[in-house]
């Protein structure tokens, strides 16, 4: 519910209760729309170009073209789909975090999708109890990722994304295949290509390996990219991480029609953000409790903002069912 | 303050969440302070990019050249001037 102080952006749907957004008196527009560029067409035509260059003819072989990260929902099942239809001659790598909420419906998914495309399905799994209590402690957590990232995501989602980079990072590295492919949403990211460098991922490992000890997690190479593969002596990683979304049209509810019509199955999840993830309504109330924001505010906004989503649905997907039982059912099972 | 320095505080009021509650000095880490994560990194590396008509390249995303004011601003004045920057 939002008091009847609170401005909504006239554009998108970030609101002035929102720590760090401002709306402008006059123009009534948050600081983001009031000086939001769209992406030209031309620009985007370059972005698709440059895909199909390093898509058509990887120039690096190795034991993949390409390592994809596979949830089972809607966004990278239709990536999957999309990418071997486009690049026919790809030879995938699709792997799955297990991190012990995923529904069996988004694993089923997931493995209808890779026997589709025939691609290679991994499930990684880590040990599950050390898993929980990451969980538990990054959402008992305050500060632990520092102002930004907590517009991009709850302190779990970001500890479980963040684990999912390091390690598929590491598994393209140690397979020598050239490409990542993430299926973020275009409010996700803003880069549609990311080219890997040694320093670049001694910076980020270190980054997460400093939220990680905020939580107060000991063990944390686990969930770390392997420190041997960025050595100063070992050779450099020679991957692309690449996010199509930002190259090809966006459009969900198409994506979802498409992926139902070739077996994808809905999970029927309660929760409006995610169709594979238990832990995500609960990690969005346990975000909104100690910040004040949604974790899914700033990337429905930035949908909006770029004509990808209809304002009044976004609106709607903002709405937290606090009744939920599935966030009861977690917080049991996080001893939070 | 210089025009680099101006361009960097501006994009980081629009595009990331500065915000005058948030004093930052020119050698203070963008990271820790949470002022810029590795998504805003590489959106500003592309406007930085494009403001100057440089070419930054991934070799020089370290924390030494991009996580201060101070840092970006070396960089980017090496890479208009044609120095050597690795």
């Amino acid at each position: 519910m939002i008091a009847k102080e609170t401005i909504i952006c006239k554009n998108c749907v970030l609101d002035s209760k929102t720590p760090g957004i401002s709306i402008h008196p006059e123009t009534g527009l948050c600081q983001f729309c009031e000086h939001f560029t769209p992406i030209s067409k031309e620009k985007k035509e370059e972005y698709h170009r440059r895909m199909d260059i390093l898509l058509k003819s990887p120039t690096e072989r190795g034991k993949y073209d390409v390592i994809f990260a596979m949830s089972g929902g809607i966004d990278s099942s239709y990536t999957l789909y999309r990418l071997k239809k486009d690049y026919p001659h790809l030879n995938i790598l699709a792997m799955q975090f297990d991190n012990g909420f995923i529904s069996e419906t988004a694993l089923g998914n997931a493995r209808k999708f890779c026997d589709l495309t025939k691609s290679t399905y991994i499930r990684l799994t880590l040990d599950q109890n050390a898993l929980q209590d990451t969980f538990s402690r990054a959402a008992r957590s305050k500060d632990a990722y520092p102002g930004s990232a907590k517009y991009r995501a709850s302190d779990i989602c970001n500890t479980c994304i963040s684990i999912i980079k390091q390690k598929i990072i590491e598994l393209a590295i140690s397979t020598k295949s050239p490409f990542i492919v993430f299926a973020f949403s275009p409010g996700q990211t803003d880069a549609p290509f990311i080219t890997l460098t040694k320093p670049f991922l001694i910076w980020m490992r270190k980054l997460f390996d400093g939220n990680l000890k905020a939580m107060g997690i000991a063990e944390r190479d686990t969930y770390l990219i392997d420190s041997s593969l960025i050595r100063s002596d070992s050779p450099e990683p020679r991957v692309t991480i690449i996010h199509p979304f930002l190259i090809w049209d966006y459009d969900k509810p198409k994506f979802k029609k498409e992926c139902i019509e070739l077996g994808w199955i809905d999970p029927d999840i309660k929760d409006h953000n995610s169709s594979n993830c238990l832990l995500n309504a609960f990690a969005i109330k346990n975000h909104l409790d100690k910040y004040h924001i949604h974790s899914y505010a700033y990337d429905l906004a930035a949908l909006v903002r770029q004509g990808n989503m209809d304002r009044e649905d976004a609106l709607k997907k903002l709405q937290v069912d606090i009744s939920d039982t599935s966030i009861w059912e977690v917080q049991q099972k996080l001893n939070v | 303050m210089n025009e680099i320095l101006e361009d960097i505080r501006y994009f980081l009021k629009t595009e990331g969440f500065l915000n005058e509650k948030i004093s930052l000095h020119e050698d203070d880490s963008l990271t820790e302070t949470g002022v810029i994560d590795s998504i805003i990194l590489l959106q500003l590396v592309d406007f930085l990019e494009s403001k100057y008509k440089i070419e930054i390249p991934p070799e020089m995303l370290t924390p030494e050249n991009f996580d201060t004011l101070a840092g970006i601003n070396e960089s980017v004045m090496k890479l208009k001037t044609g120095m050597n920057v690795l």
